[in-house]
């Protein structure tokens, strides 16, 4: 952990304060101490010699009351002990104690200091007392003749007490120095780190990303230029971050906008970024899956296996990619490395392009050309055949020549209706693509019933009724000679498809917004299959079985494009086995035609009436 | 070293999540050709199961080579054991694929028979099972592979309805009965796909809560 500044400098102040003054105290207490007991000692050796001077006369055991007397008379007034010793070593008199009980004192250190005619100096436990006493032996002398010891004492408590006085007034004031240092020193670190504190706080911000708040300049010239330098390091900061904000928001609106699917990896396989249309394509949500593993977030077999062949080869590489679904999605893929500045690999790019409607194109063309030779080619073949059947002599022969003749009469009849179907489906196409399609304000009901009388004949064959429901009134704006072609076509399918006896239904319904004309039959239905190819040109659902029935493959393509030419739609529905719904939707308000007809034969339009 | 354990098992994931990818397509593709009697389909499915077979050896192999060398314990332990058991129900989904694959190499050569029960619907049912396990398994989520569990019992009765039905349908025209028992044993097959996609749900439940609810449902 890292010391706060205040712990940094406080410690230091005070222990340099407390060295100081516990070295100081220390040489002080002993210089005092030093000072006191030399003065004291003096002073007890003033007063010994005082004393002296005093008894000299009656220094002798034959006055041994007075001497004793004087003593503590002498003792009570100077607050000192005096003590009174013969050279023998035998007290004459004490201050505080009667001589007689005191034993022989010619052995303390003072007196024998003393006796030898020096004064006596001694610091030590008294018997006498049972105190610390100190002792200041003074000798007695008189004309060359030592007569005996004054010896003064004072208690070493007192001096002590005096020497503990002193003592505890330093170390009060040494704590109350101390005390005073470190409020000092707190208050310098503090002056000295609050705009540190600040700067710090302020650096957090800035890392924060909020570069626009600004620190204060001030406190001491170091830190102040420091807040200058941070402050013009953060709008630089600022400047930088916007512009990288900018061209970030740039580069993804670029990549959003794209048609084509943008996805990137990093070399594990993760996605770095992908775009909306390949999100769109792939069927995820671009936040959800940003970040996680392409087989995590994308469950196409296909895909993954491209991006891996992406990632390890250095050429760029281009695959089909399929996605299977409820429609199978074709996608042609392009994938190259990523590279870094110094061509490090980062990852994959992978490019999609959605090609599904470019297929389903190519299917129709490729069916259509397929189909329309042979629709064409079988009449021709057979009139061809039976005509060199006949010039190789078959017309000798009246029977089969007349025979041969109706065949090829019904195969020009066919080849008749196909190219009248295809006359009616190129006429409607181009009045409609240049929207010279008259238009008029009609019955329904009256378009329906020519259509039915027209189909009446062939119902009458399979004996098939033909029930219609129409509100009566019902107004539409239409071509009429148009949309009777187009329900007779409808209705012609469905009686060929019904069993006999059956019926078929023929309704219309009105909405706020369109007419729905219908034509229902409870025939074999359509397998789900064929549906959304069900109003290509000459597309058949049943080969084998629609050729007998006869019909030229174009009429729900004939309907379907009537349909557009209204600015409206065909639709199917269909249950195999239980018959289907054919229904013709125009929408009911003119005005809206012009606006729709242009885009609806461009746009590839809703589920049923794909392409042809 | 947990580091290096750790980037292993991402890479097990991802072998896993790869693998569970090219099933559940080979099994779309397999009723897709069904559907349209595509013999070419049924044939890339059966080519395509191969793979599956390959996957699922070095799947397998990468499991067992990192409970040797890492002795993973607790959570890891459970993703590698369910690995393992999901890697093996995978590889059996992907081999009825095949089989239903072979059904519609099969069906191909008789006469087109009406088929007595809603053959598309449950082959959808079981699709939605699968894609619910798998998803339960991608994004970790023991909530969804409990629903998984549950959509079982559909299924199962479905197959058991279809017997009487198919049953019956012979009876009533005995000329179809070769394609009809073809498309009785596609029916036991997807029933099997959906018991597989459920015991897919139960490892991931396992994986997640570490829980075993085999046999309790």
């Amino acid at each position: 952990m890292r010391l706060r500044f205040i712990w940094q400098i406080l410690p230091a102040f005070f222990f340099i304060i407390l060295l100081t003054l516990v070295l100081l105290t220390w040489l002080f207490s002993r210089a005092l101490s030093n000072f006191y007991l030399e003065e004291t000692s003096a002073d007890l050796e003033a007063r010994a010699r005082l004393v002296a001077t005093q008894i000299a006369d009656l220094f002798h055991s034959d006055h041994i009351e007075q001497l004793d007397a004087l003593s503590i008379r002498l003792g009570e007034d100077t607050a000192t002990r005096f003590t009174f010793i013969l050279p023998s070593g035998l007290v004459l008199a004490d201050s505080l104690e009667q001589p007689s009980r005191m034993e022989n004192h010619a052995r303390r250190p003072e007196v024998v200091t003393a006796l030898s005619g020096d004064i006596g100096h001694a610091m030590r436990y008294s018997n006498t007392v049972h105190k610390n006493m100190m002792y200041v032996a003074v000798p007695l002398m008189d004309q060359g003749t030592l007569l005996g010891v004054v010896r003064a004492a004072l208690p070493a408590t007192t001096i002590d007490r005096t020497l503990d006085r002193v003592y505890q007034q330093i170390i009060i004031s040494g704590i109350l120095v101390l005390l005073l240092s470190v409020f000092v020193g707190t208050l310098i670190s503090r002056r000295i780190s609050r705009p540190l504190e600040q700067m710090r706080y302020g650096a957090e911000q800035f890392a924060r990303g909020d570069l626009s708040r600004q620190l204060r300049v001030e406190g001491v010239e170091e830190i102040a230029s420091l807040a200058t330098a941070m402050n013009s390091m953060a709008a630089e900061l600022n400047e930088k971050l916007k512009t990288v904000v900018r061209q970030h928001n740039e580069q993804k609106a670029v990549l959003a906008s794209m048609v084509e699917g943008v996805l990137a990896v990093d070399t594990s396989e993760r996605i770095i970024r992908i775009n909306r249309a390949a999100a769109a394509l792939l069927g995820v949500s671009a936040e959800e899956v940003q970040g996680r593993s392409i087989q995590e977030a994308i469950r196409k077999a296909d895909l993954q296996r491209f991006v891996s062949r992406a990632l390890s080869t250095r050429d760029p590489v281009e695959g089909d990619i399929i996605l299977h679904g409820n429609e199978d999605l074709y996608l042609q893929a392009h994938g190259s490395l990523l590279r870094g500045e110094s061509g490090q690999e980062l990852g994959a790019l992978i490019v999609l392009n959605d090609v599904t409607r470019l297929r389903r194109l190519e299917n129709v063309r490729r069916d259509f050309v397929a189909n329309v030779s042979h629709e064409l080619k079988t009449p021709i073949t057979a009139i061809k055949g039976f005509v060199e059947t006949l010039q190789e002599g078959a017309i000798q022969d009246p029977g089969s020549a007349v025979q041969f003749l109706d065949i090829m009469m019904r195969q020009a009849d066919r080849l008749n209706e196909i190219i009248d179907d295809l006359l009616i489906l190129a006429r409607v196409e181009q009045d409609s693509d240049q929207g010279e399609l008259p238009l008029e304000n009609r019955q329904l009901n009256t378009v329906i019933e020519t259509a039915i009388q027209v189909c009446a004949n062939m119902a009458a064959e399979k004996q098939l009724t033909i029930e219609h429901y129409c509100p009566s009134g019902l107004k539409a704006y239409v071509n009429a000679p148009l949309l009777e072609q187009a329900l007779v076509n409808l209705l012609t399918n469905a009686i060929k498809y019904s069993p006999e006896q059956g019926k078929v239904l023929i309704e219309a319904i009105h909405s706020e917004k369109d007419m729905t004309i219908s034509v229902r039959d409870w025939g074999c239905g359509i397998d789900k299959v064929h549906l959304p190819r069900l109003f290509e040109r000459f597309y058949r659902a049943d080969k084998a079985r629609s050729r007998k029935l006869g019909g030229t493959g174009l009429g729900l393509a004939i309907v379907k494009h009537i349909a557009q030419a209204h600015g409206g739609q065909v639709t199917v529905t269909s249950t195999p086995g239980h018959g289907s719904i054919f229904s013709l939707r125009i929408p009911a308000d003119p005005e809206k035609i012009a606006e729709i007809v242009p885009g609806s034969m461009e746009q590839p339009s809703s589920l049923s009436t794909k392409e042809d | 070293m947990p580091v290096y354990l750790q980037r292993q098992i991402d890479e097990l994931k991802k072998q896993i999540l790869a693998l569970s990818a090219v099933v559940e397509e080979n099994f779309h593709e397999a009723i897709h050709s069904l559907e349209e009697t595509d013999v070419d389909l049924a044939q890339a499915v059966i080519r395509q199961d191969g793979r599956v077979n390959e996957m699922e050896v070095d799947l397998e192999e990468e499991c067992l080579k990192i409970l040797a060398l890492h002795q993973p314990v607790a959570i890891d332990l459970r993703f590698i054991v369910s690995v393992l058991k999901i890697n093996n129900d995978l590889e059996r989904i992907s081999d009825i694929a095949a089989n239903i694959a072979q059904r519609t190499i099969g069906l191909a050569a008789f006469k087109p028979a009406h088929i007595p029960f809603a053959l598309f619907d449950m082959a959808a049912k079981v699709e939605i099972m699968l894609k619910k396990c798998l998803d339960a398994l991608v994004n970790m989520d023991s909530k969804l592979a409990r629903e998984v569990c549950h959509l079982d019992d559909e299924v199962d009765t479905m197959h058991k309805d279809n017997y009487d039905l198919v049953k019956n349908q012979i009876r009533q025209y005995p000329e179809q009965l070769d394609a009809l028992i073809e498309y009785l044993s596609v029916s036991r097959h997807l029933e099997r796909v959906a018991d597989l996609s459920t015991n897919i749900a139960e490892d991931v439940i396992y994986m997640i809560d570490g829980e075993i609810i085999r046999h309790t449902l």
